[in-house]
Parts: C-alpha cells; sequence; structure tokens
C-alpha cells in the first residue's frame, strides 16, 4: 500500500513539473513574410 | 609555413585537415594528451602531418611552429597561451569558455611587447559569428546593437562546456558598461537557418560580447544566447550522466546586427548552419594561415572580427571550402 501510494506521489509530481513546463511554451512569432538566402560571391565583396 | 595544433578531437581534426587544404604549408604538428589519437590524426591525413608529444620537455609540441592552433578541450588555454607567446609563438584559440576568452585577452600587452599575435575565440561562436557580425557591420554607417545566438556543440568536450556555461554569469555589453545576468535567464526565440528553424535561446556564461566589443567602437548593446531545450536547462545543475556523443548534432548560428544605414535605423539579420567542429575548424585554421602569412590587422590579443582584416575574402574562402552562410532577406521579424 506505502508503494503504491508513493508511485502515485511520483507520478502525480512528474505530471505536476511536465505541465509547468509545458505550459511555459515557447512564444514568440515567426517571421511573416522572407527567409533565408545562401550567401554568395557578390556578398562577399 | 609550420603550425602546431594542441588538440585532436572533432575540432583539431579538422583543424589539421583545413590547413593541410591550405596553399603553403610545410608542416603541421598535431599533439594530444591521447597519443593514439594524434597518431590516428596524423595517418588519416598523411604528409606534412606528424606527431608531437605533449609533454612540455626538450621537445615542446610547438618547436618551429610559426602559429600553435589551442584546439583542446577549454579551461587552459589562457595558461597555454601565456607559455607560447613568451616562447615566440603566436597563438590562435578556438576555446568558446569565458574565462579562456578572459585570460587570452589579457595577453594583449605581453603579445603586443613581443610582436606576437593571440587570436581569442576562432571557432564557431564565437569566430564565424564574430566574422559574420563583422561583415554586415561594414554596410552601416553606425552600428548600434549586435545580437547573437547559436546552438549546437561540437565534441564531447564542448558539450561539457556548455552544460558549465549554464551554471555561470552572462556578460551583456549595455550603454557602455559590461552587466551581469544570470545564466538560463532572458528567453528568446531565435529563427535559426532552416532546418533548424526556431529555437528557445537563453543567456549563458558565453565569451562572444568579449570578443565582439572592442570590434565595434562606441557600440551601445551587445548580448549573446545559446539555445537550449527545457531538458537541457534542468539537468545543467546536475552531473553528467551519460558521456556526450562524439561528435554533436548540425549547429547553427544567427547574428542581427542593428544601426543606421543612410540615415534611417535598419536591422540586418545573418545565420550560418554546419556541423559545429567542421565550421569551427575551419576559421581556426583559416585564421591561423591568415596569421602566419601577416594578414591579420595587428599584433596583440583580440577576436577574428577585431583581427581580420578582409573579411569577405575570408568567408569567400570559408564559403569555397563548405561553411555556408545566409542572410534573412525579407521581414526579419521579431527575433
Amino acid at each position: 500500500m506505502t508503494f503504491l501510494r508513493r508511485a502515485v506521489l511520483a507520478l502525480g509530481v512528474t505530471g505536476l513539473v511536465t505541465a509547468v513546463l509545458r505550459l511555459r511554451g515557447s512564444g514568440g512569432v515567426p517571421p511573416q513574410t522572407g527567409g533565408w538566402q545562401e550567401l554568395s560571391g557578390p556578398d562577399f565583396r | 609555413m609550420r603550425f602546431a595544433v594542441l588538440g585532436a578531437g572533432a575540432v583539431g581534426a579538422r583543424v589539421v585537415r583545413q590547413l593541410v587544404m591550405s596553399p603553403g604549408v610545410d608542416g603541421v604538428v598535431v599533439a594530444d594528451r591521447d597519443r593514439a589519437r594524434a597518431g590516428l590524426v596524423a595517418r588519416s591525413v598523411g604528409e606534412p602531418v606528424r606527431t608531437g608529444g605533449c609533454d612540455d620537455g626538450d621537445d615542446p609540441w610547438w618547436e618551429g611552429a610559426d602559429v600553435a592552433v589551442l584546439a583542446s578541450p577549454g579551461g587552459d588555454h589562457g595558461q597555454v597561451a601565456e607559455r607560447l607567446v613568451a616562447d615566440g609563438c603566436s597563438v590562435v584559440s578556438v576555446s568558446d569558455d569565458l574565462g579562456d576568452v578572459e585570460a587570452l585577452l589579457a595577453l594583449d600587452a605581453r603579445a603586443r611587447a613581443g610582436g606576437r599575435t593571440v587570436v581569442a575565440g576562432a571557432g564557431f561562436a564565437p569566430g564565424l559569428s564574430c566574422l559574420l557580425a563583422g561583415h554586415v557591420a561594414a554596410t552601416f554607417d553606425r552600428v548600434d546593437e549586435v545580437h547573437v545566438a547559436k546552438t549546437g556543440t561540437g565534441g564531447p568536450a564542448c558539450a561539457r562546456g556548455h552544460r558549465q556555461a549554464w551554471r555561470g554569469e552572462a556578460h551583456d555589453w549595455r550603454d557602455g558598461q559590461w552587466v551581469r545576468r544570470k545564466a538560463g535567464s532572458g528567453r528568446e526565440l531565435c529563427w535559426f537557418p532552416d532546418p533548424v528553424g526556431p529555437e528557445d535561446c537563453y543567456r549563458a556564461a558565453a565569451p562572444d560580447a568579449l570578443v565582439l566589443v572592442p570590434a565595434f567602437p562606441g557600440v551601445g548593446r551587445v548580448t549573446s544566447r545559446v539555445g537550449a531545450s527545457r531538458r537541457d536547462r534542468v539537468t545543467a545543475h546536475l552531473p553528467l550522466l551519460l558521456r556526450p556523443r562524439g561528435e554533436g548534432r548540425l549547429g547553427a548560428i544567427r547574428v542581427e546586427v542593428r544601426g543606421q544605414r543612410s540615415g534611417l535605423h535598419d536591422t540586418a539579420v545573418v545565420g550560418a548552419l554546419d556541423r559545429p567542429a567542421a565550421a569551427g575548424g575551419a576559421v581556426a585554421a583559416l585564421s591561423a594561415v591568415a596569421l602566419a602569412e601577416g594578414r591579420l590587422r595587428r599584433t596583440g590579443a583580440g577576436g577574428v572580427a577585431e583581427l581580420v582584416d578582409q573579411r569577405p575574402t575570408f568567408l569567400a574562402e570559408l564559403s569555397r571550402r563548405g561553411v555556408k552562410a545566409a542572410g534573412f532577406v525579407g521581414a526579419a521579424g521579431p527575433s
């Protein structure tokens, strides 16, 4: 019974920590236009 | 030209290979605490590479070299460079350890007095990031801010160094003075070149600002951030349970320069995508060759943004060797 209580507690704490970390999220807004373009010869003058 | 390379790991092996590819290189000595590994690198590349001992006895590993490249795990590059400069040898260091870069830059007066040069932070970031910052900054009339973000690690030693960077203090340059902030703070979503894309980046004990500030006199803000997952941040203060992989994943850097162009406030964003060890090795090797050929701006200690004279030519040569840079065109977006 003690083992079961500890297991449930461990799972609960893990879930709580995971939820907090996930809820923080990444945020930010992606660039709406444009993109990456490789620099080549003329860019190095 | 003769070179000596300390460290035969992921970066050191690349440095040796890139040096041999350069014209005019007569000899390269590679030394490592693990002699077998140094021997493996020397055999895989062949002539003119040979191995040297790491002990500093009668035949030090840098004996006869025009330039010594420090590609060993960070932590003691300052002390090693001090001995090399005292012995009349110029130095290129790939270390991204904050303490190393501080110690290397502190050798400025001693190196100038001896007519020697110490290039600090000649790797992926700092290194390639500084070159890109300098290249873009040249298109501005006045540079107000430089912000660098990086993600990815080179070899196992680099991965360990990154974990340590989360435990220290970040050095940001703000309004003409250094501001120290807790590593792991200042989350910012940075958009790296594809396919790395967006990644959360945080302040870390990284030396980028130390080498960038002297390169841009009058700059108002210089910051650096390092990409990390939540797991990285949570486990940063725990012992490393698993040995890092031999070579890290694909890494990326993103450099944002803000300033005045033709009387208008403008922002430019450039980046690069590569294996950090491969790109860092190429930057270090080309810096060492430029140093041996006397193509750097001055003697003394400094970063590549400050010391490399012809950045476009340098970047073009890196591109020819497979280290590609990219610019963000269109609306730069928030970050």
